[in-house]
């Protein structure tokens, strides 16, 4: 583990078959995939869900219709325990590993590696453990949340 | 995050996708250094260490003095704030994306507001 890497753990209170489900198949992604206020329609996005294939999608601002398209391909498709893939601009690889909790129950852990390294910095670098600071803050809170 | 910063990303996320520049900017990072100086412990012949500055330099990492004889390289702190602050967005990305995954499984366990129509 190094610096470089960023990690996000979520429960979700349903199967793992599921919750790997919606991140490979558009008609799931399309109701999550963009953040609060960012819609992904379901026509942009691309899913070829093997190793080299291609998942691309474009996420459009609902306030002005700015679009952020993002494209990466898969390195691991292993349902329904672990997904992975690069993106093509920064080079980032995001893996997400699927751990049942029970029968309707399921971990998901995001670790992103090979984070571009602006962090050498020593600013920088107390910046970037800050956010992990309020990232564990959250975590702990969400964590109460769902007991 | 507006198209003309994630471009501004985009470049300095290639900018520094490559180790002698990313260990150029750490250098950087100790304080002002010529061509000259930068060329020496990298083992590079100056048109080699230039092609590297001109691409730090097109990213917003790296500013070169316009007055002084050597034209120092001076590295752009704030630059590499709007980077840090991309981990901040980077997270949140996410936090939001979970949000509305958590609502999805909601409603595919029970359709929205206890509707039941088939």
């Amino acid at each position: 583990m190094n610096e470089n890497t960023l990690r996000f753990t979520r429960i979700f209170e349903a199967p793992r078959q599921l919750v790997f489900s919606c991140m490979v198949e558009p008609e799931h992604l399309t109701h999550f995939w963009g953040p609060a206020g960012v819609t992904t329609p379901l026509d942009t996005i691309t899913v070829d869900a093997r190793v080299g294939g291609a998942f691309t999608t474009v996420m459009v601002n609902d306030r002005d219709g700015s679009t952020y398209p993002t494209s990466a391909r898969y390195v691991e498709v292993t349902p329904p325990e672990r997904l992975s893939w690069i993106e093509d601009h920064s080079g980032m690889t995001v893996t997400i590993t699927f751990t049942e909790l029970g029968t309707r129950r399921t971990q998901v852990d995001i670790e992103q590696t090979n984070v571009p390294e602006p962090m050498l910095d020593p600013a920088a670098q107390a910046g970037f453990l800050t956010s992990l600071d309020r990232f564990e803050a959250y975590l702990a809170q969400h964590a109460g949340a769902h007991r | 995050m507006t198209v003309a910063e994630d471009q501004r990303l985009d470049a300095m996320f290639s900018a520094l996708s490559d180790p002698t520049r990313r260990a150029i900017v750490v250098r950087l990072a100790a304080g002002d250094a010529t061509v000259n100086e930068l060329a020496e412990p990298f083992n590079l012949s100056l048109p080699g260490i230039s092609k590297h500055l001109k691409v730090l330099e097109r990213s917003g990492l790296i500013s070169r003095g316009r007055k002084a004889q050597f034209r120092p390289c001076h590295l752009e702190l704030q630059a590499l704030d709007v980077a840090a602050g991309w981990i901040e967005e980077n997270r949140r990305l996410w936090s939001e994306r979970f949000d509305k995954l958590d609502q999805h499984l909601r409603n595919l366990h029970e359709p929205p507001n206890g509707d039941r129509h088939e």
